[in-house]
């Protein structure tokens, strides 16, 4: 994966993206928000939100063919479950209802984390008292997730280059070990970022 | 006279038994800039790691007195640590595991706030560091959106910015292209504090070092100035080295 | 089993969150107290190791693939504390930067994958091993994955239930259902993993990398009130919504009223539903709430009156 496949707009420049994090994280809340506790059947409600985000989208001017790619990767999931509610009386509108809210929720999401840098939700974080120790974990994640990701691929990559008998048996022996020995190699690293932190007088 | 670095009989094996310092002695004076060389297993890492006091304390056991180890007539000890960490700064052969912070700036800033600097003169640090290496600007970029080369002048910015009297360097150059690799040295001739520089990059021993020291097997097979020790070819091949290029028509002696 | 915004009501998700709450500050004032200084960049970089992990993917069948969850994983590597810590890092930030499980579901998804499936699941892996011994380890690994699956499953279908989206019978028969054959997929894959750790570097399975004590009596309290609650609560609308599926079969087949007609015991609450209280469905969920959490301490007294305490040391190591 390379590394701006997904947080490719959150550093970009405009004038949503200048809004201070806090902001616009509470105001994603409060969309969210409102958007659960809309009764069913409140299309009405539905089209302003869709409205409001959709203006807020055009001015963030992050692509709209990278929102709705971003949209329909994630839907499926959401589709699978909703249609569950079919099974019951009324199941259509509540069915349609899901959907409408489930979809408003994630383009807020997704015009929040792409107008935002995580760093600035981190410091946000920070500020609001969230404890130290979820806060560096998240930090620590988020810097070494793209990282481990890439080194993931190393090893399949390297793995598969000397793999002469496919078979799926043998794919989730190999698949299975490059977990292992990423788990291994995580934990050496662990320790080498604790040398680097005390190098420079964290105790 | 006060040696900005003392090691005596300095002996160090890993928990496994594996035996990396096999009694180094080593006295560098203040302004002198050290190529450590030697091939791979040397032991090179091991030593810059004991320099500013990691290596003891993170694991192993260090087999002598604590006075093996002298940072400006200071032995390292549990009470000092912090001052000769803030004097000693380490730069990691890896930027990948020393820039752990999601911003350039919060990496950066990690030293000087460790060593208690209030805000504004953290800011005012960083800002300087970054002029220093030429990443003015990149403040609020992430490390996973730099090049290696940027990665690693970042990594030493966060050493700068806290001001160390000895720069201690794993392999400055390695994985930088040729660009890189000269901006770099060029950066590094520029910064007048001690320096001691582990390297397998032979022409930066040449082109920036005072002295060179050649590390096998955990002991110093040879210390000497870089032009004639890197000259003497049998030397050189009987520790895994070479003659570099730039000392191909010189001959020692 | 990311439940995004707009699946869950309002209660629900009060519930999920508090629950989600009670676990993470147990955790996080375990490995505040407990986490060695040198450990603490670990949890981190565990963390991101969980999400690559997720994109592996695995072949299935016909072309499909799956991938790991990880709770079970996250479990047996960091044991209870490390694991809550780590799943929530997980879930938090693939809510925040991938939108990938909803804000206002974030608890529910630390409650179901981190808690439930992963404390829950380190928790049989515990029970098994010490049951059957060394032997049994991979073994242990296996059933504990399939069941922390399985009961975040369970877990999240209740929920789904209690917000009145999913009728309660066709929820848990579709989720428990799809993940008692995913869980197949997690135990194995798991297994294997593990096996693979184990054949590398076994002192990080012996010690549990962490350096976090394994078992704090506090922690085991907390996690396993929450667990119990949870469970209690989303689990039992069986009792309200029951009959538009199993009844439906049950009263057919003609058992009901026997079943009705030969009560147990007098449950001190009666029916599952408390007086005083309006609406069914959450009384139901109150009372099974109560319910559950009497018989855990019921079960926890018993166990610490009949069960030989064991020297401290073991907790030190």
């Amino acid at each position: 994966m390379r590394a701006d496949l997904f947080d490719r707009y959150s550093y970009a420049d405009s004038s949503i993206h200048r809004l201070p994090a806090a902001l616009k994280l509470a105001v994603a809340l409060a969309i969210v928000i409102v958007t659960v506790v809309l009764p069913v059947g409140r299309w009405d409600g539905f089209m302003v939100i869709a409205l409001l985000l959709i203006g807020v989208a055009a001015a963030s001017r992050v692509p709209g063919s990278f929102i709705v790619r971003r949209l329909v990767t994630l839907e499926p999931l959401a589709l699978g479950v909703a249609g569950l509610a079919m099974f019951q009386p009324h199941g259509g509108r509540i069915f349609a209802t899901m959907l409408a809210k489930t979809t408003l929720c994630l383009l807020t999401m997704i015009l929040l984390s792409s107008t935002t840098p995580f760093a600035a939700l981190l410091d946000v974080m920070k500020r609001a008292r969230v404890p130290d120790i979820l806060v560096s974990t998240l930090a620590l994640m988020y810097r070494y997730l793209f990282v481990l990701v890439d080194e993931a691929q190393r090893m399949r990559r390297a793995r598969a280059s000397r793999t002469f008998r496919p078979g799926r048996w043998w794919t989730w022996r190999t698949l299975t070990t490059v977990i292992g020995q990423l788990f291994v190699r995580s934990t050496e690293r662990a320790e080498r970022i604790y040398a680097a932190m005390i190098a420079r007088g964290w105790s | 006279m006060t040696y900005a670095l003392e090691l005596s009989d300095l002996r160090f094996s890993y928990p496994d038994g594996s035996e990396a310092l096999r009694g180094i002695d080593l006295r560098v004076a203040e302004g002198e800039c050290v190529g450590l060389i030697g091939p791979n297993g040397a032991g090179k890492s091991t030593l810059l790691l004991h320099l500013n006091g990691i290596l003891p304390e993170f694991g192993g056991r260090r087999e002598a007195a604590p006075s093996m180890i002298r940072v400006f007539g200071e032995p390292i000890s549990s009470a000092n640590l912090g001052s000769i960490r803030r004097a000693v700064g380490l730069l990691f052969q890896d930027p990948d595991d020393q820039l752990f912070c999601p911003t350039v700036f919060e990496d950066v800033a990690f030293g000087p706030r460790q060593f208690g600097l209030v805000e504004a003169n953290v800011r005012e640090a960083v800002t300087r560091a970054l002029a220093m290496v030429g990443l003015a600007g990149f403040e609020t970029r992430a490390p996973h959106r730099l090049s290696v080369g940027e990665k690693r002048r970042v990594c030493l910015a966060g050493i700068l910015a806290c001001e160390p009297r000895i720069l201690v360097l794993d392999e400055p150059t390695s994985n930088l292209d040729p660009r890189g690799r000269r901006e770099l040295k060029a950066l590094l001739a520029a910064i007048p504090a001690t320096k001691i520089i582990a390297t397998h990059d032979l022409e930066l021993v040449v082109q920036l070092c005072t002295r060179a020291v050649v590390l096998d097997g955990g002991k110093i097979a040879a210390d000497g100035p870089p032009v004639d020790l890197l000259a003497d070819e049998p030397l050189m091949l009987a520790h895994g080295l070479e003659r570099p290029h730039v000392l191909q028509h010189r001959h020692p002696h | 089993m990311h439940i995004p915004d707009g699946f869950l009501d309002a209660k629900t998700l009060v519930v999920t969150a508090s629950l989600a709450a009670v676990g993470v500050t147990a955790a996080v004032r375990q490995a505040r107290a407990q986490l060695p200084p040198r450990k603490v960049p670990l949890l981190g970089v565990t963390a991101a190791f969980v999400f690559a992990a997720q994109m592996v993917n695995f072949p299935i069948a016909g072309g499909t693939s799956g991938h790991l969850i990880g709770g079970v994983l996250a479990g047996v590597l960091l044991g209870p504390s490390g694991t809550v810590l780590v799943m929530t890092a997980v879930l938090t930030l693939q809510c925040l930067l991938f939108a990938d499980g909803g804000l206002l579901a974030l608890g529910a998804n630390i409650f179901n994958m981190g808690i439930v499936g992963g404390v829950g699941g380190y928790y049989v892996y515990r029970a098994l091993s010490r049951a059957f011994g060394a032997r049994a380890k991979f073994l242990a690994v296996a059933v504990a994955a399939w069941c922390g699956t399985v009961m975040s499953a369970v877990a999240t279908a209740g929920e789904l239930s209690l917000s009145g989206v999913v009728p309660w019978s066709v929820g848990v028969l579709a989720m428990a259902g799809v993940h008692m054959v995913m869980g197949v997929g997690e135990a194995l894959i798991t297994t294997l993993v593990v096996l693979a750790i184990d054949r590398t570097r076994p002192e990080i399975l012996a010690d549990g990398p962490t350096g976090l004590p394994l078992r704090g009596t506090a922690e085991t309290v907390a996690f396993g009130l929450v667990i119990s609650l949870g469970l209690g609560i989303f689990v039992s609308p069986i009792a309200s919504t029951w009959p538009d599926g199993l009844e439906k079969i049950a009263g057919t087949l003609g058992f009901l009223e026997r079943a009705v007609q030969t009560p147990l015991a007098s449950a001190p609450i009666p029916d599952y539903t408390l007086p005083g209280i309006g609406s069914p469905g959450w009384a139901t969920a109150l009372a099974g709430g109560i319910g559950t959490a009497v018989v855990f301490l019921a079960v926890l007294v018993i166990a610490r009156l009949i069960v030989p305490r064991h020297p401290a040391s073991r907790d030190a190591s």
